[in-house]
């Protein structure tokens, strides 16, 4: 074959990986020490594994990590407690993602929830499994112990107990409650009102004017009113979850996930119900 | 296995999904592993499988927007390298215009540096189907990303192989 006739990509990606036989590859290289337009498409080929190699491949977020581990400690305990009937999952492992955050009591008695999480939150989790492991246990022992053997008697534990200050409305017309929940896609189709029912709510004073400023602009956006925002996480990822009534009579509720920091949606606004 | 995952599916959401499945069928049939290949392999079976299935389930999947493609890199536990993560948004996007088998293929032996004969236990598929896999989505790929060659970080990876190729 002479400099008029090329060779196709295809072929010479065979020939890389020595699959053209004998004769076809001889031809193939005879060819390229003449032809510099399919040499040129041969170092393509090669720079395609290059670009690959070198694109670096991102941790598990510590999100994924936990909802793993918390799927097989549900596997593991699950034929051991002799469930009747399918715990609730989700359920379960909203449990278990919240942690257990205790009050400070002010000086006045009254009790400020704990707060200044955050930087510890903003790094970057890049643990192996094991480690995850570990952490979900110990955040999440006691959640999922008493819920699974609740899951039998088809209640899930409430979180009464816990010494947790209500919602309360602040003079922006809607509520910013701060649960370190870890949303995930899933969540956003479950009843909304649950997840944010039992947060405690950022005191007064205690919102950034980050965020306010971004609800505004989601509002204004979305030509809705938001009326619960949660500061937490989306898949390990810090992010305001901002619900807005879409029709209020029907608990119909458009839900926006967004980055805190530059306030753009991180994922496709969803349609989710309150009830 | 995230990264496989997260390579194969292109979205955070179902490969976060697809590893769950993955350990969770793991678990359940821990008991059938025989020890006839390697854990790790057994594991990555499992989880390109899953991975697989849900695309064919889903086999006509929306564009994703850039904006899921942004929210996966930004999982990424590095600093953020604008030059670096353009790279990685581009490689996503492209690979996600390959069929699964090819992708898969290509996530494995280029990205994750398996050998063509684990890859090919990893797809259960003989190692000729791999490495025709592999040539046919690099051949998609290399329109789409040439511009990317001339790079100067890519440029320390060596590419003796071409020189080899060429010379024959």
């Amino acid at each position: 074959m002479t400099g008029d006739t090329h060779y196709d990509l295809e072929i010479l990606a065979e020939l890389a990986e020595g699959l053209l036989d004998a004769s076809t590859a001889e031809q193939v290289r005879e060819h390229l020490a003449a032809c510099d337009p399919c040499g040129e498409l041969l170092a393509d080929l090669a720079a395609v594994r290059e670009v690959l190699a070198a694109t670096p491949t991102p941790a598990m977020p510590m999100g994924v990590a936990m909802r793993i581990d918390q799927a097989l400690a549900r596997e593991a305990s699950g034929g051991r407690v002799g469930l009747v009937e399918s715990p609730d999952w989700d359920e379960l492992t909203r449990e278990a993602l919240e942690p257990v955050r205790l009050g400070v009591v002010a000086e006045d008695g009254s009790i400020v929830p704990a707060r200044n999480r955050r930087s510890a939150r903003r790094r970057r989790w890049a643990m192996p499994a094991v480690a995850a492991a570990a952490a979900a246990v110990v955040v999440g022992t006691a959640a999922v112990g008493t819920s699974l053997m609740a899951g039998g008697g088809g209640s899930p534990v409430k979180k009464d107990n816990m010494a947790l200050p209500q919602p309360s409305k602040t003079s922006l017309g809607y509520v910013v409650t701060d649960t370190d929940y870890n949303w995930s896609a899933q969540d956003l189709k479950q009843p909304l009102r649950e997840f944010f029912a039992a947060a405690p709510a950022s005191e007064g004073g205690g919102v950034d004017t980050k965020v306010t400023a971004c609800v505004s602009k989601v509002s204004n956006r979305t030509k809705l009113k938001p009326f619960m925002v949660d500061q937490s996480e989306f898949n390990g990822q810090e992010a305001l979850i901002i619900a807005s009534w879409k029709d209020k009579v029907a608990q119909r509720v458009r839900v926006d996930v967004v980055d805190p920091f530059k306030c753009k949606n991180i994922v496709k606004p969803t349609l989710g119900s309150w009830n | 296995m995230w990264a496989v995952a997260l390579r194969t599916l292109g979205d955070p959401d179902e490969a976060a999904d697809a590893v769950q499945d993955a350990f969770v069928s793991a678990y359940r049939k821990a008991h059938s592993f025989r020890g006839e290949a390697a854990v790790t392999t057994w594991l990555h079976r499992i989880v390109v499988n899953a991975c697989l299935d849900r695309m064919r389930r889903k086999s006509v999947r929306p564009v994703a927007d850039d904006e899921l493609i942004e929210a996966a890199e930004r999982d990424t536990p590095m600093p953020d390298q604008t030059g670096e993560r353009e790279v990685s948004m581009e490689v996503s996007a492209a690979l996600k215009r390959l069929p699964a088998d090819q992708r898969a293929a290509l996530v494995l032996v280029d990205m994750m540096g398996y050998s063509v004969e684990d890859a090919a236990q990893v797809l259960s598929v003989p190692s000729g189907t791999v490495k025709s896999r592999c040539a046919r989505g690099r051949a998609k790929l290399a329109p789409i990303l040439s511009h990317l060659r001339n790079r100067t970080d890519l440029s320390r990876v060596s590419s003796a192989k071409g020189a080899e190729l060429r010379d024959g």
